[in-house]
């Protein structure tokens, strides 16, 4: 009850504020907003799964570059949602293939099809189209563009408390715990695993597609691998194991990332790295673990989902 | 095709291949032995080059010599990384899983660390300086010299470190750790030890090859990713903990993509070990030469 009280409170802020602030905090919560929606997509899958994906980047791009060359002929939110449609289509393929995969061969695979994405399309539009990128024209409105991506973050959030709620939720759980014993008690792995990954694609090529119009140009850079990295990070200090925690991180690291990429990008980069190597070794179930453990001691080592 | 094309081909291709397979090495040490997938390895390659280039351009140090400094150096930097960081993750995983994951996760954060480190030390300009850039002739066609000698040290270390792992005690033990790491345990061999002076010595074949490389190309701090890449490539190509199977891996790499870049074309070559990487881990994630 009070989650949901919180919820329905932070969706009122969400929707007045763009009303009542200046164009600078508009597009920081508008930048916070993608970075939420990336990191809650990207836990629903991997948080229980376990299959660390680094893929979020190329789904991003991907997202992105369906605005670039289909933005100013469909009209908005159109391309949105195509985007979210290729999205899980290029999943479907890739998750087919990789999700056989096991702990880091599916996670370098993963980073490898960001990389290999970015390279084929630096070589495609240099050596057949003859650019080096794209230009945005008439961009939607900033407004439009700040609802799209809210409404974006909303269906993000929601499906990730359904899903934990749910009995597919259950599986993916089972499949992080024990793959082998989940498909023996009659769970369809590969159904599960390759459809939660596209669903999580679903919602970040989306928000590729959402928040390509800000940039106005764009290039194949766009598949940054720091993306998927960030993401990662987002989702482990805030506890990729719950639902808070990928908000929660994804707000805290996004503010962050806002207020020091531009004016120390280098301090901010080696910060989080660092940030990444102190979550991995004293915060294993990040910032949601550590409230949990104030909240109520437990015996021994009890968290509801032991993430990555 | 004519015989100088083909000596050109080939001797490219061992030649890069031959620092494919010194930096391949380094990075199948690591994995093979501890399960710790250290995509950080690159970047040590990239700290090793600098630091050659600086010796070099601010001592007059001469770059071979360096290699006796960025080896011991890189050395104990591994042995102090693995004490704080990675023992503790081996120490605390209840599974291979939860290990590989977390070990994965430690060394991208290594990545942004190292690489920015550089960046702030080195700034985003390429360096680079000039050492015998001499032609040398072989067969009726021109090699740089520098490449040679780079080559010929690579290969050597890389041969060298297996016949090391074939003839002495520590290299029985090391190789009976990649077989059956428990068995290893029940016969007495010391792993915690053993985990930190492979680690160490794979950082250090790293930074050597560094070291070697900035011989031949301009540095920038980015350089480390796409040879952790080609790294990882060959030692899946080669099957993960098969030391033959790295440095056999590395130089058909070489020669692959020498060929390919003169044949085809130059901006492919990154596309094809991308290609290739995924496809030999959707096909035989065992490697080629895996059982």
């Amino acid at each position: 009850m009070a989650a949901r009280l919180a919820g329905a409170f932070a969706l009122a802020a969400l929707i007045a504020i763009p009303q009542v602030v200046t164009p600078y905090y508009r597009s920081l919560t508008l930048a916070i907003l993608a970075d939420v929606t990336l990191t809650v997509a990207w836990a629903f899958f991997s948080g229980p799964t376990r299959y660390l994906s680094l893929a979020t980047g190329a789904f991003f791009g991907a997202g992105a570059y369906v605005t670039a060359v289909a933005g100013s002929r469909l009209p908005w939110p159109l391309p949105v949602v195509a985007a979210g449609g290729g999205g899980a289509v290029m999943a479907l393929v890739v998750g087919a293939l990789a999700l056989r995969l096991r702990g880091p061969y599916f996670a370098v695979f993963t980073f490898g099809l960001a990389e290999l994405t970015k390279h084929t399309l630096i070589w495609y539009e240099t050596s057949v189209t003859g650019t080096v990128g794209r230009l945005i024209l008439a961009p939607p409105a900033p407004l439009v563009l700040y609802y799209t991506v809210l409404a974006l973050t909303v269906l993000a959030v929601t499906t990730s408390v359904l899903l934990r709620r749910s009995r597919w939720g259950y599986a993916l759980v089972g499949i992080g715990a024990d793959e082998e014993r989940a498909a023996t008690l009659g769970i369809d792995t590969t159904r599960v695993k390759v459809g939660t990954f596209a669903l999580s694609a679903a919602f970040m090529a989306a928000a590729g597609a959402a928040m390509a119009p800000r940039w106005t140009y764009l290039d194949p850079q766009v598949f940054n691998p720091l993306v998927s990295f960030q993401t990662v990070i987002m989702a482990l200090v805030g506890g990729a194991g719950t639902v808070i925690g990928p908000i929660a991180g994804a707000v805290f690291l996004g503010l962050a990332s806002e207020i020091l990429l531009l004016k120390f990008r280098y301090v901010y980069m080696l910060a989080l790295g660092l940030t990444l190597i102190v979550v991995v070794l004293a915060l294993p179930s990040g910032l949601a673990g550590l409230a949990a453990r104030f909240q109520r001691r437990p015996s021994a080592r009890q968290e509801p989902i032991t993430p990555l | 095709m004519k015989l100088t094309l083909l000596v050109d081909i080939v001797g490219a291709g061992l030649m890069t291949g031959g620092i494919y397979a010194l930096v391949a090495l380094g990075l199948n040490l690591q994995y093979g032995l501890m399960r710790v997938l250290n995509v950080a390895h690159g970047e040590f390659l990239m700290i090793g080059a600098y630091l050659t280039y600086s010796l070099h351009t601010a001592w007059g140090v001469h770059p071979l010599l360096t290699l006796l400094i960025t080896g011991p150096a890189a050395f104990v930097a591994g042995l102090v990384l693995h004490r704080l960081l990675y023992a503790r993750v081996v120490a605390e995983s209840e599974s291979r899983e939860a290990l590989e994951s977390r070990s994965l996760l430690l060394s991208f954060g290594l990545l942004f660390v190292l690489q920015n480190t550089a960046l702030l030390l080195w700034s985003a300009d390429l360096k680079g300086y000039s050492y015998l850039s001499t032609p040398f002739h072989v067969l009726g066609t021109v090699f740089p010299a520098n490449r040679l000698v780079a080559a010929c040290v690579a290969l050597g270390l890389s041969v060298g470190f297996y016949l090391v792992l074939q003839r002495n005690l520590m290299g029985k033990a090391v190789r009976a750790l990649m077989q059956e790491p428990e068995g290893a345990q029940l016969v007495g061999i010391n792993i915690s030890r053993l985990h930190g002076l492979c680690f160490g010595i794979g950082i250090a074949m790293s930074a050597v090859t560094g070291s070697l490389v900035s011989m031949l190309f301009e540095l920038t701090p980015f350089m480390g990713l796409p040879y952790t890449v080609t790294a990882l490539v060959v030692v899946i190509l080669g099957g993960l903990g098969n030391v033959m199977g790295s440095l056999l891996g590395g130089l058909l790499l070489g020669l692959v993509e020498t060929a390919s870049v003169y044949l085809v074309a130059s901006d492919i070559r990154i596309i094809a070990s991308y290609a290739v990487l995924s496809l030999i881990l959707v096909l035989k994630p065992s490697g080629l030469f895996g059982r």
